[in-house]
């Protein structure tokens, strides 16, 4: 056995059978990959989620619970596992027990971001991580563009949660269109820095991705049919107080210090009742004491 | 002729007896002295020479020696000036034998005769008491400190011209004896209040809890939000210093020289906030001269550490098991030195770098630069952590506010109350707070019903606590209740335990 074969890294060239159908239809696409974990599976429905990596919270909630719905439904999510946007998708994917691959920009062999590491190992289990580049091979900033068409081949569309204007995943968008697949941008606020991006693709005719049911509709999957996988939104059941505490709570992070001059409530029963929501799964806690919805 | 004075050497904080023996004979005019001093010790020799002859008390020509016994403590420090003269004075002649026993004479002299103050007067007395002595003789502007202690006569000279005066005459030392004052327990002169925060609900609520319970305390927040302004006032809501925490503390201040020309004993819980760049020595104590270090100094009171991911993790690293203890051990080879250490630890830090995290706008950190700033913290200290809260932006409508705050002695009568519950619930163990449980006593001291075990379990779940978590939230959610009169631990209070919890490593950057 080779050392490769020790790791668990295969190399499917482009005439073996293995290799990635989507790929092959068009040029200039790698002669081999690299594979740790499984390939994305040809006759299920895939779906790049791409976007900034300094993103805000806003971006990554909306990435991850795309990511979650989409998984949810079935559809297998690509990403490059890059801080921001990537690692949220990959992550809302795996909160839906769905399959999901990263593209990397080095060897399969080297978890790049090192910070990373569990979501990686993740990757192993419940998907795959792929390369163009040989096990072993550092990140240089040359790859990233270039594995960006890989991530786009392997898709059936491409979806970009948050983008500042100048942004890589404005490649990857670039090379979707080459490759004759749609693009879908989720809007943000006007004059939001990390939506300019989005807002230029939109403008060039990139769909409006408001909702998760946006891209399921583009990609032919009946929402009601998969419903059964995710079933009725839940309906919190919310005391009074909790309610009024919960209709401050957006998609943006809202400080505790904020609820507190807001529902006029005391400050222990505000925090009594943030917790109470938390572990109830309505909100999330992104940093200390700021808190979003989690849907 | 020979005689002997009574003297002490402050080691640490501790003193210590030593016997100032004097001795003049014919021979080679010669000042010699001995008993393993240090050099401004035998630096004493010029300095008390000169001053006596300032005094109009030549020394003849004669071979004068000088030991300092025991031989085997080295003495240190310049406190023994004053009674080496005297104990030339009385092998001369001059003073009678009888008027310098049971005396203990301390203190630095001047070329002019001028005597100075020393460091550690406290405890001389108290030891100078313990031995059994009538008078303890000391510079004026440490008599302040002396005469605190009862049962013995403390009086301050100031010149060697006063030192024979009350050598010479009893009657003469009575009158210029210090009356000790009364401790009064309400003794509070704070200039801060927590009337001055505007805002910072949630922190104000989480210093409270801190403060009743002597829990650690974390705030994070921007720069600018009022992280240290808080943390100076949390000294001003804890109660009353009782008489033995004031002792505690102004033995240690005496033996640092901090208490020359106050009135009597330390009379304010300190605060101490040492910049981040303080080294560990200076933290915790030690040095060439083992001294007490900020957290000895903090005793009883708040250590405040500003900026904490700057502080040196060899710094950070001593603190550890002064936490747990309660004191300081420093070993030298000179021998093993005990200080005071019961602190409350406060902490600031910005969220990043850069501070704005989590506004994108202004925080230029990349995500990778975030969670290693929380990492920079060592881990062992963030576990000791209980209470952990943020501070916010300050609107300006807030900070010109003209609403009326709380006031800091609202509440400290919240933060006595609950302390009060602790005395008596603890009563018997070795431990005062809440916070100083350790987790095998938290069954017994923290039961939870079953709607409680309820809500822990979920958390522990949902929320990936660590054990240690665990106990940290039951022993907040106590003091919760505490401040609440409640006797049993509900779910409230778990609750809001749960929102106050510490950093969690895995928290940062997502």
């Amino acid at each position: 056995m080779t050392s490769r074969e020790r790791n668990g890294i295969q190399y499917i060239r482009q005439e073996d059978a293995d290799y990635p159908g989507k790929l092959t239809a068009y040029s200039g696409m790698p002669k081999g990959i690299y594979v740790r974990g499984k390939l994305p599976a040809e006759e299920r429905p895939s779906v790049a989620i791409v976007g900034a990596r300094r993103s805000d919270s806003y971006g990554n909630e909306t990435a991850r619970r795309f990511a979650r719905e989409l998984a949810g439904a079935g559809v297998q999510i690509i990403s490059g596992m890059a801080w921001g946007i990537d690692g949220m998708a990959h992550e809302g994917a795996l909160e839906a027990g769905g399959d999901t691959y990263a593209v990397l920009g080095c060897g399969v062999d080297i978890c790049y971001p090192a910070g990373h590491r569990d979501l990686y190992e993740k990757l192993l289990r419940c998907g795959g991580i792929l390369s163009e580049q040989p096990p072993g091979m550092p990140p240089k900033a040359g790859h990233f563009p270039a594995r960006n068409r890989i991530i786009s081949g392997l898709s059936d569309l491409v979806l970009v949660v948050e983008a500042r204007e100048k942004s890589g995943s404005l490649i990857t968008a670039d090379f979707a269109l080459e490759q004759g697949k749609d693009v879908f941008a989720v809007p943000g606020r006007v004059g939001d820095a990390l939506s300019q991006g989005c807002i230029n693709l939109i403008k060039q005719g990139a769909g409006v991705a408001d909702s998760p049911g946006v891209i399921l509709e583009a990609l032919g999957i009946d929402e009601k049919k998969n419903r059964g996988k995710n079933g009725e939104p839940e309906k919190f059941l919310l005391a009074k107080e909790e309610n009024i505490v919960y209709s401050w709570i957006r998609l943006q992070p809202v400080t505790l210090e904020e609820l507190v001059k807001k529902t006029e409530l005391p400050v222990r029963k505000v925090m009594q009742i943030l917790v109470s929501l938390e572990l109830k799964g309505c909100i999330r806690e992104i940093q200390k004491n700021d808190y979003v919805r989690t849907d | 002729m020979f005689s002997t004075i009574l003297s002490a050497a402050v080691v640490g904080i501790e003193a210590y007896p030593v016997q100032v023996e004097a001795d003049i004979c014919d021979g080679l005019p010669q000042f010699c002295m001995v008993g393993d001093l240090s050099s401004e010790v035998r630096e004493a020799a010029d300095r008390v020479r000169t001053a006596l002859r300032n005094t109009k008390f030549a020394l003849p020509p004669k071979r004068i020696t000088v030991n300092l016994s025991p031989a085997h403590i080295r003495k240190e420090g310049t406190g023994f000036d004053l009674p080496i003269a005297a104990a030339l004075l009385t092998a001369l002649g001059i003073i009678p034998e009888e008027s310098v026993q049971d005396v203990l004479i301390v203190g630095e002299i001047g070329l002019n005769g001028k005597v100075r103050s020393v460091n550690g007067v406290l405890q001389t007395v108290m030891l100078a008491k313990e031995l059994g002595c009538r008078v303890c003789l000391v510079p004026v502007a440490n008599v302040g400190e002396g005469s605190v202690i009862r049962d013995i006569m403390v009086v301050g000279v100031e010149n060697l011209q006063e030192l024979l005066e009350c050598l010479l005459s009893f009657e003469t030392c009575k009158k210029r004896a210090r009356i000790p004052e009364e401790w009064k327990e309400k003794r509070r002169m704070h200039t801060e209040d927590f009337r001055e925060i505007n805002g910072q609900e949630a922190v104000r609520r989480a210093a409270e809890i801190a403060a009743a319970g002597m829990h650690n305390f974390l705030m994070l927040g921007s720069p600018g939000a009022g992280k240290s302004m808080i943390a100076r006032r949390l000294p001003t809501i804890l109660p009353e210093l009782t008489l033995e925490e004031s002792l505690e503390i102004s033995r240690v201040y005496s033996a640092c020289g901090l208490l020359a020309g106050e009135e009597g004993l330390v009379k304010t819980r300190p605060f101490r906030a040492p910049h981040h760049t303080v080294s560990a020595n200076a933290l915790a104590g030690g040095g060439r001269r083992v001294k007490p270090g900020e957290i000895s100094l903090a005793t009883r009171g708040v250590l405040f550490l500003d900026e904490l991911p700057e502080f040196s993790k060899s710094a950070l690293e001593v603190l550890r098991q002064p936490m747990e203890e309660g004191q300081v051990t420093i070993s030298r080879t000179s021998g093993t030195y005990v200080f005071p250490a019961h602190f409350q630890l406060t902490a600031a830090m910005n969220p990043c770098k850069c501070g704005f995290y989590p506004d994108r706008e202004r925080c230029r950190c990349l995500p990778g630069e975030i969670s290693q700033y929380l990492h920079r913290i060592s881990g062992p200290l963030l576990d000791r952590i209980d209470i952990c809260a943020e501070t916010s932006r300050v609107e300006y409508r807030e900070l010109t506010s003209l609403v009326e705050n709380e006031s800091s002695a609202a509440v400290r009568v919240r933060v006595e109350a609950a302390q009060r519950i602790q005395k008596k619930r603890y009563q018997g163990t070795g431990w005062q707070f809440n916070s100083q449980l350790p987790s095998s006593a938290i069954r017994r001291f923290c039961p939870l019903g079953n709607a409680e075990t309820e809500v822990m379990e979920a958390a522990f779940e949902k929320m990936d606590l660590s054990a240690r978590a665990y106990h940290k939230i039951i022993k907040v959610a106590r003091t919760i209740a505490d401040l609440e009169g409640s006797k049993r631990i509900c779910r409230e209070h778990l609750l809001e335990a749960i929102g106050y919890r510490s950093l969690d490593r895995k928290f940062w950057g997502r």
